[in-house]
């Protein structure tokens, strides 16, 4: 009885650290967009101010059971994600379930979210989400692929499929997997630009072409649910990079450092970026990071 | 009488009665089919697999009997056929000719459990054909040949059919025995080189039957143009026939030293899965989309199969298992939805989901499965089929796995928006929810999809003593595999699925209570018209759902691909040849002076050659 | 909720907080003052720093922002835009024309007085308001939001019928859809 409660206690405490990591760095995006643009910017805990407005905010109106239930996938999966990624290379506070899955499964697992959603914004009815959806599943396609060949590589050239086998092997050997192979990791971050969505990969959202896409009907409640599992999957995404490619963290000081590291590679990549077509975005993927990915496999198995 | 020649006379016999009970007395043909086919299941269920039945026909020694891997194909038939035949009942009512078209269905059940009792290849190769001609039957059961649909299957059943009877012969010419346990006990006794044309010629012959490339041609057109009802067990069982017959190739007839067969036929079927998958994007038709789609889903099956390590072989035949599940299941929602609504057009239909709520929830189930997504069944066998590729080296393949399910998510995404979610148009207010016993054999079939996904055990036990009948053993950290709802790769790594499922139903019920308790007074529906348009308000009568060209942009991206297709370079091909034939033509021009003059030259010329070469 | 200040609980006031600092604007571009939001929404004046950003759908929106006159075609879809916003919603009527028709003052198909079509919470005065203006305006609705004063909203549920009537003074042969929510 005890341990159970030690473990959803320590899931609440990992679901809290996601969610306010990953919404000041949401804040911190917005920041440094508007640094750039010579701007002084909203502060940067303006995306607790919005979620927290669109929660009071009344909702009164769906479009049938499926978009009630969008968010709700969405935020299922970011959280189940965040329960099988490691958090912190040792003590028991933050590992939840990290033992029980392994990076295939996880694969799997964040791409769950998006297909709940879809299936949300499909019921709406509104034609600019249908193409939204179709935008991002095309856009999924795209960087899936270099995203798994730097997995593939990783898990031959280490024999082990899991996360925390992944930093284990880190921890013997003492380099990061970034430098012991540098050409998945090459492949992963590109393919990371694509995750985050941010320009020039914005084309799912994108605001001027189909008035946000997949979420054109989702407001209050519903909008305030896929900002909080948006903020949780981005620090889910973070983590599991920083987990992979630079040796986990032992502290969680180490970890925020390592993942606003991380982090400002695709939102400084972003903010100089216009927008890709779909299409376009879908060859960017299968150019440069695709090669990468072929090397690595290489690499690591010969 | 032994219970297998009950099995068959009842089968085979009852599909006669039923066309005979059709002209005389019709009410009563939808009971009998469906009480002969569940007492043929209980029939099938109490015999075990050690019965065995000898017997000479005109010299040939045959013998009979299920072994615990076509007992596992075995069910997959029974349990589809009996649920398609319920499902019939209802999807076939007020239609011509359905004498026929139960005498063909009962006919090709039956004949799916011949090839499975077959030890013999002759009797293997009698029960292929008549599934053959019953299944053309039921293709070309509309009457008029529309596209050739029914040539096309026939041709390369055909095909096939030469070459397995060309194996079969060669086969005997070397062993003098069509037993099976003789063929494979000396089968690597023969030249190397024999072998591999053995294994070829029978894999030409599987290979058209599960709609491999390139031999898939016949297939999208068949499958989307039969009755749905058959095309559930069509794609859901009589493709695993060409499965099950790729296993006992592959596992019984093809020696270790020739890997490089198996690395051809995964790398083949990969390619059949990638591109089948690309072609199902693109299709606006849900029976269409689904046809491509169970091409490349077998295409996964069978990489399973050929990747040649326990744990690929136990996620082939589980993903064969779950296939037949799904697939005939959603063969059977889009049937529902074309016996409702008409047509299965999806730039047509949209927003079924509040009319037909049930059938919609069967669909995302089994939609669910088939992405593969947890925690349902099909990530259960698309896990053990990646790590059994990764484990094992095949690090090109996997990647083209994963190619062909990412994108798989496109047209799982698409079939159920096009017919279910969308705008809700007033045409379709009328349509009703399919009647029960079309739904029935849906939800159970969804509900198995649902319980393969936490306890896989009760698929992966018969498969494994499937396996042990191959020859396969277990070489993972666990024996046990049915007791278990943890999956281990040979790598000790692990996907632990109850505490998956745990996670995802803790963490969505909470959401979902969140989200629905607050505010919960205000809550109200809104119709699909109500929709933020940039103000325009739109009318009921305007359709504003997003149908035409839906991949659009993928379809350009992927385009290079898409180029040319095999049924091109067929095309091709047959006109070359009828190009061939017009010049052979010119010399037969029926004119009985050219006749002569050939005469003439054909003297002459031996005339000139003979002095010169043979010296006459 | 939309009480005075004097009443409001430690509730109201964080969600007024809220609300007043994260501001989702629905621009409807209307005539000339469109062109002004550009210049309010970046690196010159930058309105984000003060919680206001684009939203880009009405249900996403809590301020719908009137840059300009509006012909009686242009109403019917401005009033659509409002009645598919969620509530609490604000309104802000933009520059001269939204007042009193401005320039347009005796054309014969612009609207004179936005109010009387939907419940105004602010208006910015001027033809055009610059820049700063707009900003002051923002200003002037937070302090409303903050004191519990900026209930454009509640006045149009109670006053519906009256709302309607004057809408259909201008918009004729004209289904109007049943406000819902």
């Amino acid at each position: 009885m005890n341990t159970i409660l030690i473990q959803i206690l320590g899931a609440l405490a990992t679901i809290l650290l996601a969610f306010i990591v990953g919404m000041f760095y949401g804040g911190a995006h917005r920041k440094v967009i508007a640094r750039i643009q010579n701007r002084v910017g909203p502060p940067i805990y303006q995306n607790f101010i919005d979620v927290l407005k669109l929660y009071s905010k009344e909702t009164s109106i769906n479009h049938g059971v499926m978009q009630h239930m969008g968010p709700v996938f969405a935020i299922t999966a970011s959280i189940t994600s965040l329960m099988f990624v490691p958090i912190l290379t040792d003590g028991n506070w933050f590992s939840n379930l990290n033992f029980s899955g392994d990076l295939v499964f996880l694969v799997y697992m964040m791409v769950f979210g998006s297909l709940g959603m879809a299936l949300g914004a499909g019921q709406t009815g509104n034609p600019n989400s249908a193409i939204g959806v179709t935008r991002g599943l095309s856009q999924m396609v795209g960087y899936e692929i270099p995203f798994v060949m730097a997995m593939v590589a990783l898990m031959t050239q280490f024999h082990t499929t899991s996360i925390t086998g992944m930093i284990a092997v880190q921890q013997q050997s003492g380099t990061w997997l970034m430098f012991s192979n540098p050409f998945a990791f090459m492949a992963a971050i590109m393919a990371m630009l694509g995750m985050f969505s941010y320009a020039p990969f914005d084309i799912v959202t994108a605001p001027a072409e189909v008035s946000s896409g997949p979420i054109s009907e989702f407001g209050g409640k519903y909008l305030g649910m896929m900002m909080t599992s948006g903020s949780i999957f981005a620090f889910v995404k973070l983590a599991l990079f920083v987990d992979i490619f630079m040796g986990g963290a032992s502290n969680l000081v180490v970890l925020v450092i390592k993942t606003f590291a991380l982090y400002m590679i695709p939102v400084l990549y972003g903010v100089i970026s216009p927008r890709y077509r779909t299409e376009q975005a879908i060859t960017y993927f299968w150019k440069w990071p695709l090669f990468f990915g072929f090397i690595a496999i290489l690499y690591a198995a010969f | 009488m032994n219970s297998l020649i009950l099995l068959l006379i009842l089968m085979f016999g009852g599909a006669l009665f039923a066309f005979i009970l059709n002209k005389f007395v019709p009410a009563l043909r939808d009971i009998f089919v469906v009480l002969l086919m569940l007492g043929v299941s209980y029939l099938f269920f109490s015999t075990g697999i050690s019965n065995r039945l000898n017997f000479d026909v005109l010299g040939i020694h045959m013998q009979w009997g299920f072994t615990s891997a076509s007992y596992l194909f075995g069910i997959i038939v029974v349990v589809l056929g009996s649920l398609a035949l319920i499902y019939s009942t209802a999807y076939m009512k007020g239609k011509d000719r359905l004498g026929y078209f139960y005498m063909n269905f009962l006919f090709s059940i039956g004949a799916m459990l011949g090839i499975l009792m077959s030890r013999d290849l002759i009797s293997l190769f009698f029960f292929w054909e008549i599934m053959t001609w019953s299944s053309y039957f039921i293709v070309i059961y509309s009457g008029n040949d529309v596209d050739r649909r029914g040539l096309k299957y026939m041709i390369f059943s055909a095909i096939g059919a030469y070459s397995m009877l060309m194996a079969i012969v060669i086969v005997n010419s070397f062993i003098g025995s069509f037993l099976l346990e003789d063929v494979f006990a000396s089968i690597f006794a023969i030249g190397s080189g024999y072998q591999i044309a053995i294994a070829i010629l029978l894999m030409i012959g599987f290979g058209v039957k599960s709609a491999m490339m390139p031999l898939h041609v016949w297939a999208p057109r068949a499958y989307s143009e039969s009755p749905m009802s058959y095309t559930a067990v069509f794609s859901g069982a009589l493709s695993k026939m060409g499965v099950f017959g790729f296993a006992l190739v592959l596992f019984n007839l093809v020696s270790t030293q020739n890997w490089l067969i198996n690395e051809v036929v995964a790398w083949l079927a990969a390619i059949t899965s990638v591109l089948a998958t690309f072609y199902a994007v693109i299709q606006s038709d849900a029976k269409k989309l689904l046809a491509y789609s169970s091409i490349a889903q077998i295409g996964y099956i069978i990489i399973g199969l050929a990747s040649n390590t326990y744990l690929g072989v136990m996620a082939g035949l589980f993903l064969a298992v779950l296939h037949a599940v799904f697939k005939s299941t959603l063969f059977m929602a889009v049937g529902a939805v074309e016996r409702q609504v008409g047509t299965t057009d999806m730039t047509k239909i949209s927003g079924l989901i509040r009319r037909m709520p049930w059938t919609f929830v069967a669909t995302l189930i089994s939609i669910i499965a088939l992405a593969g997504l947890p925690p349902l069944g099909g990530f259960v066998g698309k896990w053990m089929l990646y790590e059994a590729l990764i484990t094992s080296g095949h690090y090109y393949l996997v990647i083209m796995v994963f190619l062909s399910s990412t994108a798989a998510f496109l047209y799982s995404y698409r079939i159920l928006f096009g017919m279910f979610l969308g705008q809700e148009e007033p045409e379709f207010a009328h349509v009703k929810e399919a009647p029960l016993s079309m739904l029935i054999p849906m939800l159970i079939l969804s509900g198995i999809s649902v319980l393969s996904g936490s306890h896989p055990g009760f698929i992966l036990e018969p498969i494994q003593s499937a396996m042990a009948s191959f020859g396969f053993q277990s070489n993972l950290p666990h024996e046990s595999w049915w007791e278990l709802t943890v999956l281990f790769n040979t790598w000790g790594d692990k996907v632990a699925l109850v505490n998956v499922l745990t996670s995802i139903v803790g963490v969505f019920l909470i959401a979902l209570a969140f989200i629905t308790i607050k505010g919960y007074k205000n809550q109200r529906y809104v119709t699909t018209k109500d929709i933020s348009s940039s103000g325009e308000i739109i009318q009921p009568e305007d359709n504003m759902t997003f149908q035409i060209d839906f991949y659009k942009p993928f379809e350009r991206a992927i385009w290079p691909l898409l180029k040319r297709k095999i049924d091109d370079y067929y095309t091709d091909f047959g006109k070359g040849l009828e190009a061939l034939f017009d010049f052979v033509r010119r010399f037969y021009n029926g004119n009985g002076q050219f006749y002569a003059i050939y005469v003439m030259a054909f003297l002459a010329l031996l005339l000139i050659a003979g002095t010169k070469y043979f010296g006459f | 909720m939309y009480n005075d200040k004097n009443a409001q609980t430690i509730v109201d006031y964080i969600q007024n907080f809220t609300r007043k600092n994260s501001l989702f604007m629905l621009a409807y571009g209307t005539g000339c003052g469109a062109i002004e939001l550009p210049a309010t929404l970046t690196s010159r004046y930058d309105a984000e720093r003060l919680g206001v950003r684009g939203a880009a759908t009405p249900r996403q929106a809590d301020l719908l922002l009137i840059t300009g006159y509006l012909s009686t075609k242009t109403l019917k879809r401005v009033i659509r835009v409002y009645e598919q916003m969620q509530d609490p919603k604000y309104v802000i009527g933009f520059g001269s024309c939204t007042i009193n028709g401005g320039m347009y003052w005796d054309s014969y198909n612009t609207i004179k007085l936005l109010d009387k079509y939907i419940p105004v919470d602010v208006y910015i005065n001027g033809c055009m308001p610059r820049p700063e203006s707009v900003i002051s305006g923002f200003q002037e609705l937070k302090r409303l939001i903050a004191a519990g004063k900026a209930d454009g909203a509640k006045k149009y549920k109670e006053n519906l019928e009256w709302y309607r009537e004057n809408q259909k003074k201008v918009l004729k042969n004209w289904p109007l859809v049943e406000y819902n929510w």
